[in-house]
C-alpha cells in the first residue's frame, strides 16, 4: 500500500498489535511500518487508541497479541528502560518532566542511560563519573540549544511555561541517543507561532539528526504540513494509511474524524 | 578531578574525627560523650533515610529496623567471637560495622523488593510492618535477650569511628547528587513512568537506595551496640523510626544539609530541655500565649506578605519583639493569679511538650523543611554576602 520509503531500512514494524483491557480492545490488530527517516503521523479521534499504541511500542503495556519489532527484533514485552536503550524515546501527552529538576538536569537524565560510569564510581566521586557528568551536561546544553531553551537551562522545569516544557520534553527524549522518537501531541496547547517553531524543530530533528519521527497530533494543519505518511485509528482499529492527500480525501477518515470541511 | 581539594577534604575529615575524639574523650564527662556519640549516629540515620525518602522518594518509615538489625547482628556476633588479644579493638569495630551494614543491606533488599510494586502510603505501611516484625522477632528470641536486653557486648567506644561513619555517609550521598547517577535517583522520585521511559532502571535505583540507606543504618547500629554494651528492643521502637523521619522532613526532604542539621537539633533539643530550670505556672501561660500570637502572626506573614527580603525580615523581627513584650506583660499580669503563680513546672516535665510544639510550629511556618531542597555550598555562602543579581529567564 505504502510505496514511499521502502528503499530505506524498516525501523519499526507493528504486525497485528492488539491489547485488551478486560473486555475493551483498546488497540485491535494495528499494523504499520516505519522506515528510517520517516516523518510519520498517527491520528484519530479521542479514545482511538493512539496513546495506547505509543504505550505498546515503548513497553508501558505488553501487547495481548501481535508483534512489535524494532529494527527486526521483537520488543513486545520488554521493560520501558530496555526499549529506550535500544533507541526508542518518547514524549508524553500530559507533560511528565521531572518537576523539581532544572531544565538541563532533565535532559541529563535522558542522556544518563549511555553513561558508562558505574554507580560505585559515582558514590566515591571517581574521575570517571565526574567526567561523564560533565560530558552529559555539555551534551544537554547542546540539545537545549536545538530546542531554543539554552537561556532557561538552570530554571526548575516546573516553573517553565507550557510551550517550553513541551520542547524540553523533546530535548530530553533526544538526549537518550534514540533513533526513533515518538511525540505524543507535541503541539497541544501551543499558539500558532509556537506551532510553527515546533514544525521547524521536528523537521530539524529528522533532517539534521537523522531521527525517525512518529507523532500523534490533533491539529490537522500541523500534521498534514509535517508528516509524509499517516495512519488513522478509530476505536482501536486502523481505518486508513497513506500520504496526507490520500488521507484527506479518504471517505472513511472524513466520516470518523475529519468531518466534511477540511 | 581536583586532587588537592580531594586530599584537603580527606585531611579535614580526619582532623575533625581526631579532634572530636581527643577533645570529647579527654575532657568531657561520660554522659556528654554519649550524647555526642548518639548525635553522630542520628546524623547517619537521618542522612541515610534521606537517601531513601528524600532523594529517591520511597516513603519508608521503618528505618529503626535496619538500625536494629545491624545492632543485634554485630552485638551478637561480637559477644561470641570477640577476642581482645586478636586484633586492635577499632579494627574489630570496623569489621563489625561492615557485618552490621551487610546484614541490614540484606534486610533493605528484602524491603526494597516490595517497594518495586508499592507506592506512597502502601510502601509506608509495609516498611512500618517490617519494623515491627523485626522488633517483635527479637523480643521473642531468647538467644537475643528477648524483651530484656542483649548485654555483655564488648565495650568498644570510638567517637572517631562514629563521626567518621557520619562523614562517609554524608560524602556518599553528596557524591551521588553531584553526578548524573544522582539525577536518575531524583528522577525516580519525580516521575517513575517518565524516568523508565528515559531509560532509567527504576528497579535498580530503588533497590540500590534501600540497600545503601539500610546499610548505613546497620553500620550505625553496630557502633551503637558496642558503645552501649547492652541493647533492648525498646531502643529501636517505632518512635525512633518516627524521630528519624521527622528529622528528614524537618530538614527539608532531599536535602543532606537539612537532614544533618535537623538530626543535631532534634537530638539535642530534648536533652537540652532537661536542664531548663523550673518555671512558674504564670510564666508558662504567658509564654504559651505569646508563642501562639507570634506563630499566628508569623503564619499570616509567611503566607501573604510578599515583599522584598528586607521588609520581610523587619516584619518578622517586629512580630518576635512584639510577642515577647506581650509575654512579659502577661507574665506580670498573671502573677496576680495565686494558683498559677504557685504552680511550678520543670524542664524535664515540659521537654516533650516543647519538642512537639517546636515541630508543629516549624511545619506551620516552613512546611518545605528548614533547607527545603537546597544544599549548603560555599557558593551559597558567597551569594549571601553579595547583592542578589536578577536571575535571567526565570518566570514567576
Amino acid at each position: 500500500m505504502s510505496a514511499p520509503g521502502s528503499d530505506r531500512p524498516v525501523v519499526l514494524q507493528l504486525t497485528d498489535a492488539t491489547i485488551k483491557f478486560g473486555g475493551l480492545t483498546a488497540v485491535n490488530q494495528v499494523s504499520f511500518e516505519l522506515f528510517q527517516g520517516d516523518l510519520f503521523g498517527l491520528i484519530g479521534p479521542n479514545g482511538a487508541g493512539k496513546t495506547t499504541c505509543f504505550n505498546l511500542i515503548t513497553g508501558v503495556y505488553r501487547p495481548t497479541s501481535g508483534k512489535i519489532a524494532y529494527q527486526g527484533n521483537s520488543i513486545g514485552g520488554l521493560p520501558p528502560n530496555k526499549i529506550c536503550k535500544l533507541g526508542i524515546a518518547r514524549t508524553f501527552q500530559n507533560i511528565r518532566l521531572f518537576g523539581a529538576l532544572s531544565a538541563i538536569e532533565n535532559v541529563m537524565v535522558g542522556g544518563h542511560l549511555r553513561d558508562p560510569s558505574s554507580l560505585l564510581s559515582a558514590l566515591s566521586y571517581f574521575p570517571r563519573a565526574i567526567h561523564e557528568t560533565a560530558r552529559l551536561r555539555e551534551q544537554a546544553r547542546e540539545l537545549l540549544r536545538i530546542v531554543n531553551l539554552e537561556d532557561v537551562a538552570e530554571v526548575r522545569s516546573r516553573d517553565l511555561p507550557y510551550g517550553k516544557q513541551r520542547r524540553l520534553e523533546i530535548a530530553r527524549a533526544m538526549a537518550t541517543g534514540c533513533n526513533l522518537i515518538l511525540l505524543d501531541e507535541p503541539a497541544a496547547g501551543m499558539n500558532p507561532f509556537e506551532k510553527e517553531d515546533l514544525v521547524k524543530v521536528v523537521r530539524r530533528i529528522r533532517d539534521e539528526y537523522q531521527k525517525t519521527v512518529l507523532l500523534i497530533e490533533h491539529d490537522m494543519k500541523f500534521v498534514m504540513n509535517l508528516c509524509e505518511r499517516i495512519v488513522v485509528l478509530d476505536h482501536g482499529e486502523e481505518i486508513a494509511q497513506g500520504p496526507p492527500e490520500a488521507i484527506r480525501n479518504n471517505p472513511k477518515v472524513i466520516e470518523a474524524y475529519l468531518g466534511e470541511a477540511v | 578531578m581536583n586532587l588537592p581539594i580531594r586530599l584537603g577534604s580527606f585531611l579535614a575529615a580526619a582532623l575533625f574525627c581526631w579532634g572530636i575524639q581527643t577533645w570529647a574523650m579527654g575532657s568531657l564527662p561520660f554522659n556528654l560523650q554519649r550524647l555526642i556519640a548518639l548525635a553522630g549516629l542520628y546524623v547517619v540515620l537521618a542522612v541515610s533515610l534521606n537517601l531513601i525518602n528524600g532523594i529517591t522518594g520511597q516513603f519508608s518509615i521503618g528505618h529503626a529496623a535496619f538500625y536494629q538489625v545491624g545492632a543485634y547482628l554485630a552485638g551478637y556476633f561480637s559477644i561470641h567471637n570477640f577476642n581482645p588479644q586478636g586484633m586492635p579493638p577499632w579494627l574489630w569495630l570496623i569489621l563489625m560495622m561492615i557485618l552490621g551494614a551487610l546484614g541490614a543491606s540484606l534486610a533493605g533488599l528484602v524491603v526494597g523488593l516490595p517497594s518495586l510494586r508499592l507506592r506512597g502510603d502502601y510502601l509506608a505501611i509495609v516498611t512500618l510492618g517490617f519494623g515491627e516484625i523485626i522488633r517483635i522477632f527479637v523480643q521473642n528470641t531468647k538467644e537475643l535477650g528477648g524483651s530484656y536486653a542483649l548485654d555483655k557486648i564488648p565495650k568498644i567506644q570510638s567517637l572517631w569511628l562514629i563521626w567518621g561513619l557520619a562523614i562517609v555517609c554524608i560524602a556518599v550521598c553528596r557524591n551521588l547528587l553531584k553526578t548524573a547517577h544522582g539525577l536518575s535517583f531524583l528522577a525516580v522520585r519525580e516521575d517513575e513512568v517518565a524516568s523508565s521511559a528515559m531509560g532509567v532502571n527504576v528497579t535498580k535505583v530503588k533497590v540500590m537506595a534501600f540497600v545503601l540507606g539500610s546499610g548505613f543504618a546497620g553500620a550505625a547500629g553496630a557502633l551503637l551496640a558496642h558503645w552501649e554494651t547492652s541493647i533492648t528492643p525498646q531502643t529501636f521502637s517505632m518512635d525512633v523510626s518516627f524521630i528519624i523521619l521527622t528529622m528528614v522532613v524537618l530538614g527539608g526532604t532531599g536535602s543532606i544539609t537539612g537532614s544533618v542539621l535537623a538530626a543535631l537539633v532534634l537530638f539535642y533539643l530534648p536533652e537540652y530541655l532537661r536542664n531548663v530550670s523550673a518555671i512558674s505556672g504564670s510564666t508558662l501561660v504567658a509564654v504559651t500565649l505569646s508563642v501562639i500570637t507570634a506563630v499566628a502572626v508569623m503564619k499570616r506573614l509567611v503566607d501573604h506578605y510578599h515583599r522584598p527580603m528586607k521588609q520581610r525580615v523587619i516584619a518578622y523581627l517586629a512580630t518576635i519583639v512584639g510577642s515577647a513584650i506581650l509575654g512579659v506583660v502577661l507574665n506580670i499580669a498573671f502573677r496576680g493569679v495565686e494558683s498559677l503563680a504557685k504552680a511550678s513546672f520543670t524542664g524535664d516535665k515540659l521537654r516533650l511538650v516543647i519538642f512537639a510544639t517546636t515541630l508543629i510550629i516549624l511545619m506551620l511556618l516552613r512546611p518545605q523543611g528548614i533547607f527545603a531542597h537546597h544544599e549548603f555550598s560555599w557558593d551559597w555562602v558567597r551569594r549571601l554576602f553579595r547583592r542578589p543579581a536578577p536571575t535571567p529567564g526565570a518566570t514567576s
